[in-house]
């Protein structure tokens, strides 16, 4: 079991030591210094200083952290709520697994922080249901919490300051990591992302005001807090400052969780990992989980931050790597990237519904060496016409990668069409 | 009220209105400006899925959809760009994807949405080579409604009607992506008193009412506008009539009533229009030339006229205005008291069906009529219909009957005339809420009949009274000067959506 990143940084220095998922492991890491110090601030403050500091969100769509913060009505008759996003589910990504399994009072720490500074009184914590221990730890966590006076009222002595925990367990559907088919599978409703307006911080969990934010970028934030903004921007990138803990996966010798500043190159990171197996050379990679369009080695000198990856038509997402070597057949990772996608649709919106299901069986078609030049018309278009135009970001999510695998390895496509069958005999198996 | 600019033209518009609402109201929406959309529906909250309304808005980088976009002061929005109909374009590709092409035999022929749509912005050669997504055929879902899931895109109007209008909740979609599949919940079949109403929503042709299903291609029929006569909500519907045969009620919309529903009873109402009628004139029981008849009748309240006997008039819930007003006149004519009648009952709901199961009590009561059935020492009743007269009757020696349907009364009655339904000429009701609505006639009759007023018309001459020939326009006319409630209230100025009592 992995318990530690590969390379570690401040938010994961301690994640080998065996107390640190407990309070008192946490507390002599000099744990729970960073509330004390907010609840010493007005809590817009808080939410200036974090702003300042630049965090973006690590869930994937990279916003900043702290402007989110300040879209909750500040002043508002009903409960205000913050949700955790705890539902990872993104293939290629594992690191709030990690996160909540040995830092989770960061996590913790952080949330109380935005409550102080979002006048949040209660917190949802959404995990994935296959994350069994993960939820285990938070529920230890925050029932230690609760017997230590860290929750319920009057916290740290900061009369007003009120707040409560619930560790709730998803059902396994990706789409509940989409923020408000979160909220809906929270309420106990089908997991469907809610058409906007109205934003959950007019509209959340239950009709409250609601901010929905990533584990990881909870557990930043007392870092951030206790050693300031300065430090803070000493990592990273000037767009997109602090570390990561980057996921390196598939066809490398020591796949596994590396935690570095935003920006490190891409190259670098696979060679933390090991390399690419067996000494070959590396076909294609994903930057940022499934979602994400590929790329080709001709790019592995990127930074690994949005604004970075942007540039090569792709995106940071949740920083999951996932490395194919040379006998890879891209059309295969079409058919199983596409495959996720029609299997994971909420079904809602047209395009999605639709589009995911014709894609796949486009892709299966041209594996099969049954596709047509026509099937490559389609995988040009049929993406385009799914993004953008729905409910959520779901649509983008599917039609994005098979977009990057067509501008990158066209050519794999073409010659599984002209030759009637799979060119690559020593790919994985579907 | 926000100002908004649509296509270049600008408009005010209500505040807190969507641009789909906005154009809903200006009655512009499919009819001057077309935003095409699956899932919107006027009366129904918004989905947001079906993302066929995706329109220009302002200079914000992405489509909106117009059903779920509210309109700002100053807004600009573009309808009919090339980016519009392409994204409109890309919608209905995929909704064809997995749809079956079996326009032919399918019931939603020629009133359906994705062939009017896919006619404006549907590409002209099919690309998918793959097999539809296998479904189900003829799934019965409740005792009305059978469902052929193939055809289903999945707008969910129908889950919404069940959950937000009837709140009963029966409709859901299972699975996801595209294995969705509506369905309903176990053991809980669409069988709530409004669940016909789905197959009216459906835009396609999933949802078929069992009574209507095959039976006609749509275009072979008028639509004419009525009146539900089932009770005194008095809901506004169209006759679907070919032939001198009438197919299929359907709600016609009317804010102020019913909204764009009606119930399964009153859709259901119909066969009765023609069967069970009184078909012939009855002397005793006899039948005889309608002539004859009302010279009977004539005769016999001249008599009874001329003797001082008292004479007694009983009107009917289910009688038009303008027959009521007829009666009236004759009634007084003749020295009689006003008129009584009588409304039978049932369940009501809070949704449309009311307890008084007649389309024109609220009629009778302002006509001055009065609730009872006390016919007392009366030697003459003319009695408008059967329906309340009961027992009441056996004690008057000459009841000269004006009816629809065939009863025991009119085997019984002196004479029994046979009289127009509602839907073989034209009239008002007025419903529950002192609404005034107007029905037109979409049968001819088989038979000789005519409309309760004009026979009393022709009982009044041939009784020796002063008349004219009747005519419902003239008659409406003449309401409406001499009844205060009814200023200003006739068959013209009601239009097709009514007008409220004075």
């Amino acid at each position: 079991m992995i318990t530690t990143p590969q390379i570690t940084g401040y938010l994961s220095e301690h994640y080998a030591a065996d107390a640190n998922h407990t309070l008192a492991g946490y507390e002599r890491a000099g744990g729970f210094k960073a509330v004390k110090k907010a609840l010493k601030m007005k809590p817009a403050d808080v939410a200036d200083l974090v702003k300042e500091s630049g965090l973006r969100g690590r869930g994937g769509a990279g916003f900043v952290a702290g402007l989110k913060w300040t879209f909750m009505p500040e002043k508002s008759d009903r409960m205000k709520v913050l949700v955790c996003n705890a539902d990872e589910s993104e293939p290629g990504s594992f690191k709030d697994r990690l996160i909540m399994e040995r830092g989770p009072f960061a996590i913790l720490e952080g949330i109380l922080i935005a409550a102080w500074a979002t006048g949040a009184e209660k917190t949802f914590i959404y995990v994935r249901g296959e994350y069994a221990l993960p939820i285990e730890r938070l529920r230890a966590a925050v029932d230690e919490m609760r017997a230590q006076g860290y929750l319920g009222t009057k916290l740290f002595g900061k009369k007003g300051f009120d707040h409560e925990i619930v560790v709730h367990s998803g059902a396994g559907a990706y789409i509940c990591g989409e923020e408000t088919g979160l909220l809906e599978s929270l309420e106990g409703k089908k997991g469907q992302p809610r058409k906007k307006p109205p934003f959950p911080a007019q509209y959340g969990a239950f009709g409250l005001p609601t901010t929905v934010n990533n584990v990881e970028t909870f557990a930043h934030v007392p870092y951030i807090v206790d050693r300031g903004v300065e430090w803070f921007r000493g990592f990273g990138t000037e767009r997109s400052p602090g570390t990561t803990l980057f996921g390196v996966s598939g066809h490398v010798e020591r796949p596994g969780l590396f935690e570095l500043p935003l920006g490190t190159p891409l190259r670098e990171l696979i060679e933390h990992a090991g390399g690419c197996r067996g000494g070959r050379a590396i076909k294609a990679v994903i930057p940022g989980g499934v979602s994400m369009p590929v790329l080709p080695p001709s790019d592995l000198d990127v930074g690994m931050a949005d604004e970075l990856l942007t540039e090569r038509g792709t995106h940071l997402g949740t920083g999951g790597i996932m490395v194919m070597d040379e006998t890879t057949c891209m059309v295969r990772a079409a058919c199983v990237i596409s495959y996720f996608f029609r299997d994971e649709s909420c079904g809602q919106c047209t395009q999605c519904r639709e589009g995911t299901g014709w894609i796949n069986k486009i892709c299966r078609r041209i594996e099969a060496g049954r596709g047509s030049d026509d099937d490559l018309a389609l995988l040009d278009s049929v993406p385009a016409m799914m993004e953008g135009g729905t409910i959520c970001a779901f649509a983008d999510a599917a039609a994005w990668p098979i977009q990057g695998l067509m501008r990158h390895f066209r050519a794999d496509f073409e010659a599984h069409v002209r030759e009637q069958k799979c060119p690559f005999p020593e790919s994985f198996e579907l | 009220m926000p100002r908004v600019k649509i296509d270049g033209t600008e408009y005010e518009v209500e505040d807190g209105r969507t641009i789909l609402q906005a154009l809903d109201d200006l009655g512009l929406l499919m009819n001057g400006v077309d935003v095409p959309h699956y899932c919107w529906h006027p009366k129904l909250p918004v989905d947001g899925s079906c993302r066929l309304c995706q329109v220009e808005v302002d200079d914000i980088p992405k489509l909106q959809i117009a059903c779920n976009t509210p309109i700002r002061d100053g807004m600009e929005v573009r309808t009919q760009s090339d980016r519009v109909a392409d994204a409109r374009r890309g919608v209905m590709e995929l909704l064809l994807v997995n749809h079956p092409l079996d326009c032919p035999i399918c019931d939603q022929a020629g009133e359906c949405k994705l062939q009017d749509y896919a006619f404006d912005y549907g590409v002209k050669h099919a690309r998918t080579r793959d097999p539809r997504r296998p479904a189900q055929k003829a799934v019965e879902l409740g005792p009305e409604i059978v469902f052929d899931q193939e055809r289903c895109i999945l707008c969910r109007r129908c889950v919404r009607f069940c959950r937000d209008v009837t709140g009963t909740a029966e409709l859901g979609v299972f699975q996801r992506g595209d294995e969705s599949l509506l369905e309903t919940f176990p053991g809980k079949p669409l069988d709530n008193a409004y669940s016909m109403n789905v197959a009216d929503i459906c835009p396609v042709g999933a949802l078929t009412t069992r009574d209507f299903r095959f039976k006609i291609r749509v275009w072979f029929l008028d639509d004419v506008d009525s009146v539900c006569n089932q009770c005194s909500n008095g809901c506004n519907i169209s006759a679907g009539r070919a032939h001198n045969n009438v197919y299929r009620f359907t709600p016609r919309r009317n804010d102020d009533v019913n909204d764009t529903w009606m119930c399964d009873a009153g859709r259901l109402s119909y066969p009765a229009l023609r069967e069970g009628r009184l078909e012939t004139a009855q002397l005793r029981g006899r039948s005889v030339a309608f002539n004859e008849a009302v010279a009977a009748a004539g005769a016999a309240l001249r008599e009874t006229r001329e003797a001082g006997g008292r004479i007694v008039g009983i009107g009917s819930p289910f009688a038009p205005n303008e027959d009521l007003f007829t009666l009236r006149e004759l009634l007084g004519a003749v020295g009689a008291g006003p008129g009584l009648f009588s409304v039978p009952l049932g369940a009501g709901d809070d949704i449309l069906i009311k307890p008084e199961k007649a389309p024109n009590a609220a009629g009778a009561r302002a006509l001055g009529f009065v609730e009872s059935g006390d016919v007392g020492d009366a030697a003459l009743a003319i009695v408008l219909g059967h329906a309340a007269a009961g027992d009441a009757l056996s004690s008057v020696e000459n009841v000269i009957l004006i009816d629809t349907h065939d009863s025991a009364l009119a085997s019984r009655a002196m004479v029994a005339l046979p009289a127009r339904t509602f839907a073989e000429r034209a009239g008002t009701f007025t419903n529950h809420a002192k609404r005034v609505q107007r029905f037109l006639p979409f049968l001819e009759p088989r038979f000789e009949a005519w409309a309760e007023g004009d026979i009393l018309t022709r009982l009044a001459a041939s009784a020796g009274l002063d008349t004219d020939a009747w005519d419902v326009n003239a008659v409406s006319k003449r309401l409406s000067q001499e009844v205060p409630a009814f200023e200003g209230i006739d068959l013209d100025s009601v239009g097709d959506r009514g007008l409220e009592l004075r």
